[in-house]
């Protein structure tokens, strides 16, 4: 449903149009040169532009009318939106309404809908809560001399990333008492079959496996897995963001915590998000569509409520309930949250990083005389690199590589396969 | 990734319509220095200069012409600044067009005296403009309707002109008439 915005009154600055500056130019120049050679025939070839100019003094609007609305109040990455504008009090002057889009979207003509409403559409193409853009009105007069101008800037839209695609999920082989739908190692009541056991007074006799029974000689019981339902945390890192718009660090990073969390969500698992960017944020693990929506809320919009980075030394433990899968999404730039993992491992924690860093810094060196000294810096950097992923494999994190096109199911496969050990 | 397509025509057609003013403007363009620059050899020696100038400045200007209207079509997301995008600022650093009108004139000034052929290129001077105007504002030919009598009127201005000059009207009243004229110019171009 369309909801109009506060209408606004702005008020139009007016000037002479192209089309008139290039009217006098011609004028004047014919005039000039009439006077000049004392040829009539110049005189004559300005009347047409010195007529055309004579109508310019129309009654034009000194302010206007701008109503403004957008069809959703958010977006998704991909997803095509738009920005409606209605324009009023112009009385005769003709209209013509532009979107002057800000780097991350992409922006379609303007078309005015029967309802007298503009619609500008728009793709997005990266989330967080970011400006659209600008509007540009331009007026111009039944005779097309005088151009008015103006411009407004449109409010702040939230772009919600678009999750990656995940399927296949990361399974602990603990899961705590909680009815689920993931099958634990213990025996249960759940529907995947666990085995074949002797059969004890007591028993359900419908789960008496009677060939199994035949060839032991002695009743047999199918014994079944319990589900359960899994806790999992998303440790969020956009503290450094690095490498192009629409494909950076941060970027990446909330896609893979989105499509992680919606995974998770979608299997019945308690999720929780710990955001580590400016400010440290978290929510407690919890369920259901309403968590789905507060996690994508604390990924994709700013918020001032949080601790401060500087003065965080370990992860809540509010958000990190014990037997908690921990799934990170991170450049592992930080040495902040390089610390934090490594002091989660201690505790217990069964730890994954999902890395996005797809790119290498610029090492601020140019020249020939510079090439061999940036070369080695970046080096040195790489290995600095290889050493925090190798230190975090030797703790028994495993560190996998997400390149942001691809679906998490290829770079998580060798973990999702089989039940993950979260005991040190 | 592909930008959102307008309600209503296809991008093809919409590409096309666009072409034709663009299309229009250049043909008309050449027109108008190739009129005002024919015959070279009974010009005035620093004719040619001008007529570089003149050529010149056409060819920015249609340039700076479709920059515009490519400009207009394109709000790719994550364009970096280019080459290009100091082009398109470059040329609109200055009014090409007006440029070029100015030395058109120059150069039919710089020919001897002959009105008929003024006044076909203040006709043609004056359809570029229209035409140049209609491709920059992407406003369709209908919104000259308006002004139709009074291109009629400044037209048939123009004939009667043409005849003074051909019955050698006196050079202080054609100043004199100049003059008062360009001061009306002058005052319509006045501030809003």
């Amino acid at each position: 449903m369309l909801t109009a915005g506060p209408e606004r009154t702005v008020t139009v600055a007016w000037r002479l149009s192209g089309h008139a500056r290039r009217l006098v130019t011609l004028a004047l120049a014919a005039l000039f040169l009439a006077v000049l050679t004392r040829r009539a025939e110049f005189a004559g070839l300005a009347a047409p532009a010195l007529l055309l100019l004579i109508p310019r003094r129309s009654a034009l609007p000194p302010e206007i009318g701008v109503g403004l609305a957008a069809e959703a109040d958010q977006v998704t990455e991909g997803e095509r939106a738009a920005i409606l504008v209605k324009i009023t009090e112009q009385r005769d002057a003709t209209v013509h309404v532009r979107l002057r889009p800000e780097a991350w979207i992409t922006a379609g003509a303007a078309a005015l809908g029967a309802d007298g409403w503009y619609r500008l559409p728009f793709l997005a193409q990266r989330w967080g809560q970011r400006l659209v853009g600008t509007l540009e009105v331009t007026l111009h007069d039944r005779w097309r001399l005088a151009e008015g101008r103006v411009t407004v800037m449109l409010p702040r839209i939230a772009c919600l990333p678009r999750p990656a695609r995940l399927e296949s999920l990361i399974v602990l082989s603990k899961l705590p008492a909680r009815l689920g739908e993931h099958a634990a190692r213990a025996p249960g009541e759940g529907v995947e079959f666990a085995g074949v056991r002797e059969f004890v007074p007591g028993d359900r006799q419908r789960r008496i496996n009677w060939p199994a029974t035949t060839r032991r000689g002695s009743l047999q019981l199918n014994t079944f897995a319990a589900e359960r339902a899994q806790v999992t945390v998303i440790v969020l890192d956009v503290s450094i963001d690095l490498g192009p718009a629409g494909f950076s660090t941060a970027d990446l990073a909330g896609r893979a915590a989105a499509g992680a969390a919606a995974a998770y969500l979608a299997a019945r698992d308690r999720v929780g998000l710990i955001s580590f960017g400016q400010q440290l944020r978290w929510l407690s693990p919890a369920t259901g569509r309403r968590q789905a929506e507060r996690i994508m809320a604390m990924i994709a919009l700013d918020s001032p409520d949080g601790e401060p980075l500087g003065s965080v030394t370990r992860l809540p433990n509010a958000a990190l309930p014990p037997g908690a899968l921990i799934i990170v999404v991170s450049p592992l730039l930080n040495m902040r949250l390089i610390e934090a993992l490594r002091e989660l491992r201690e505790r217990g924690f069964a730890t994954i990083v999902i890395d996005v860093l797809r790119t290498e810094p610029d090492v601020g060196l140019r020249g020939r005389r510079n090439r061999a000294m940036a070369l080695l810096a970046r080096r040195i950097w790489r290995m600095e690199q290889d050493a925090i992923r190798f230190s975090l494999r030797e703790l028994g994190i495993p560190v996998v590589s997400w390149d942001g096109m691809s679906s998490l199911d290829e770079p998580l496969a060798a973990y999702t396969r089989r039940a993950l050990v979260n005991q040190p | 990734m592909s930008a959102p397509a307008s309600q209503g025509a296809t991008p093809a057609r919409a590409v096309i319509a666009s072409a034709v003013p663009l299309l229009a403007a250049t043909v008309l363009a050449i027109c108008v220095v190739a009129w005002a620059a024919v015959p070279m050899r009974d010009a005035h020696p620093g004719a040619r200069p001008v007529l570089v100038v003149a050529v010149a400045c056409a060819w920015l200007a249609i340039l700076r012409l479709g920059a515009a209207m490519f400009a207009s079509r394109s709000g790719v997301a994550f364009r970096e600044p280019s080459l290009a995008e100091w082009t398109r600022s470059a040329l609109h650093a200055f009014p090409w067009a007006e440029i070029m009108t100015v030395a058109v004139l120059a150069l039919e000034a710089l020919h001897p005296s002959r009105p008929w052929h003024t006044a076909a290129l203040g006709v043609v001077v004056l359809a570029f403009l229209l035409v140049l105007h209609l491709a920059e504002s992407g406003a369709r030919p209908a919104v000259l309707r308006p002004v139709l009598p009074l291109i009629a009127a400044g037209l048939a201005l123009a004939a009667l002109s043409v005849l003074a000059a051909t019955l050698s009207a006196s050079g202080g009243l054609v100043a004199l008439i100049a003059a008062s004229a360009a001061v009306a110019v002058a005052v319509l171009a006045l501030p809003v």
